[in-house]
């Protein structure tokens, strides 16, 4: 199928009309195919059902998840792709970190569900209404949702794994000679860190 | 003799089974796994199940440095790493507001075609060993292992080149490389009818693919399809065209398009690609002996380089579909948050799961591979 496709004022004109429809919106254009758009998040599934319907956005590239706790909030990004308007929206609305619940974009765009369960595994967001909120990577994980801010890798595993000596014959022999590298628990960085 | 409370246990009659398909298997394309539901051989439900290559990457960015991710990016997909590299260059250049040289912009277009070639070759060889020959996958890692050399001449690795950094490429073409290059080209062009002969006007191999895992142009939109997958399905579009990086736009290529939507269109969208990329390299390797000038723009200190705040999209068109990296800085040293999203996020978990159902289980490992996922791009 051959795309006859608008001109990119057409676009441009046509995308700042019906983005008017929403009140309370931001939008700026990072580049000829970027526009960025910020909402709160009540209208974001009425500027979904907008751009799906009136502007061929049937594509959700992604949806990304930020962490901002200075603010205590998540930003959630959605990236759409219109195949007619060849330019990329980038929606970006702020949750409250706690409870960190929203609403699933399922019923309108069905790659969001694995996105959604993503953010959910990563960031401990849960989504309203998404097909399936169960694990997928992290299957035997039971820690807090490793990708937040304060989740400290190197200090979780420090807290939960013991620092076993190995200290093998042939080991020893080296280091008798001046060789092998040891890194003992005291000189790792995160011990050297100052909070 | 029975004992007195004996009761004879009664299966309902059923011929419903679950079979573990994968993580070690050799029909599923790295360490991943599906849950598959049978009656019979015929797959009632299918449930991927990920999460075995998952090395954490994203995580692992936020405490590196901007430069100093150029060393994990390549390994989130080991068949194709020039796009993940190139892509997440882009992305570091946009924030920083870099100009990247025109030459470095060149090597870049022919560092990323020569990955596609090799992508695609490795992908024949996956596909036509799922359905039971195994020569074209000799054929296609000896093939590729040409490209790889030529990898490895420019950067010392011949699968994580780390080539790519912010700002251009790490070091310009060795004397005679682009003679190489074209030897290499005309090597693999030749190779082709090999190919045809073999695989792709084999009647075995075209009834296996003829109709198995079929979608429509609607359900592949629907479900995310990117890439060769959503070309097999009759849309015409490609990142490198429609939404054009480096110099694609300078750049003469056809996109190549099937209607079918099957394993068959799938594998046939990879062959004219494949045709496609060998015509674009012969371009840049004509044009890029006139094209002088710096390989990399000047960068700041790289252990003490704070991007300005922001956040920035990135979109490339990898071997497996669109490949796209989400940056924001917080105007410091190191990214604030890196989001990778692989094409094979939306190919190798709902579209398998939903071409595999009603299918039969001799067809899974076909799916797979005619989808070609890159399941360490799902797990990341």
């Amino acid at each position: 199928m051959k795309l006859t496709r608008p001109t990119q004022d057409q676009v441009t004109t046509g995308l700042e009309y019906l983005l008017q429809q929403i009140s309370g919106m931001k939008t700026r254009w990072d580049g000829p195919r970027r526009l960025r758009v910020d909402l709160a998040s009540e209208s974001l599934p009425a500027l979904l059902e907008l751009l799906k319907g009136r502007a061929g956005y049937v594509h959700l590239s992604a949806i990304s998840c930020v962490d901002w706790p200075d603010q205590n909030e998540f930003e959630l990004v959605y990236h759409l792709w219109s195949y007619e308007m060849n330019v990329l929206i980038m929606a970006h609305i702020r949750i409250a970190r706690e409870p960190g619940v929203y609403v699933s974009v399922y019923d309108l765009y069905h790659p969001a569900a694995f996105f959604e369960r993503d953010i959910h595994e990563m960031f401990g967001v849960f989504f309203e209404g998404s097909p399936d909120m169960g694990k997928f990577i992290l299957t035997e994980w039971d820690g807090p949702p490793p990708m937040r801010k304060e989740f400290d890798g190197e200090a979780w595993v420090m807290e939960h794994f013991n620092w076993q000596d190995y200290q093998p014959d042939w080991l020893t022999d080296i280091e008798a000679q001046g060789g092998g590298i040891t890194t003992r628990p005291e000189e790792l960085r995160h011990r050297n860190k100052t909070k | 003799m029975r004992p007195e409370n004996y009761q004879s246990f009664h299966q309902p009659p059923s011929h419903e089974y679950e079979l573990f398909f994968g993580p070690n298997h050799p029909g599923i394309e790295g360490n991943y796994a599906l849950r598959v539901q049978l009656h019979g051989d015929e797959v009632l439900r299918a449930r991927a199940d990920g999460g075995y290559l998952h090395r954490g990457f994203e995580k692992l960015m936020e405490g590196r440095l901007w430069i100093q991710n150029i060393a994990l990016v390549p390994r989130i997909c080991v068949p194709d790493p020039v796009p993940m590299e190139v892509c997440y260059s882009l992305a570091i250049e946009q924030l920083g507001g870099l100009e990247v040289p025109e030459r470095a912009q060149w090597i870049r277009v022919m560092q990323l075609e020569l990955s596609r070639i090799a992508a695609h070759l490795f992908t024949f060889g996956g596909h036509a060993a799922t359905t039971g020959m195994y020569t074209p996958m000799f054929w296609g890692i000896a093939d590729r292992d040409l490209i790889l050399d030529l990898f490895e001449e420019l950067s010392g690795g011949r699968v994580y080149h780390i080539y790519n950094i912010p700002g251009g490429v790490r070091r310009d073409l060795p004397e005679g490389y682009l003679d190489r290059v074209r030897k290499t080209l005309e090597y693999i062009e030749s190779r082709l009818p090999d190919y045809d002969n073999l695989m792709f006007q084999n009647q075995i191999f075209v009834r296996r693919a003829t109709g198995t895992g079929t979608m429509t142009q609607q359900q592949a939109l629907e479900w995310g399809v990117t890439g060769p997958n959503l070309r097999a399905t009759g849309l015409e579009f490609d990142v490198r065209r429609d939404d054009p990086y480096l110099v694609y736009d300078q750049l003469e290529f056809d996109i190549p398009v099937e209607e079918a939507g099957d394993a068959w269109a799938r594998a046939l969208v990879r062959r004219s690609e494949l045709k496609e990329s060998l015509r674009i390299l012969r371009q840049v390797v004509d044009r890029l002996p006139s094209i002088g000038g710096p390989i990399r723009a000047p960068i700041p200190n790289p252990l003490a380089w704070n991007l300005p705040a922001g956040d920035v999209y990135t979109r490339v068109e990898s071997s497996k579909g669109e490949l796209a990296y989400y940056v924001v800085s917080n105007g410091g040293d190191k990214p604030y948050r890196v989001h990778v999203r692989g094409p094979s996020a939306m190919h190798a978990v709902q579209v398998l799961e939903n071409l595999v159902t009603g299918g039969r289980v001799e067809d899974v490992a076909q799916i797979m591979f005619s989808l070609d996922a890159c399941p360490p791009e799902v797990d990341r």
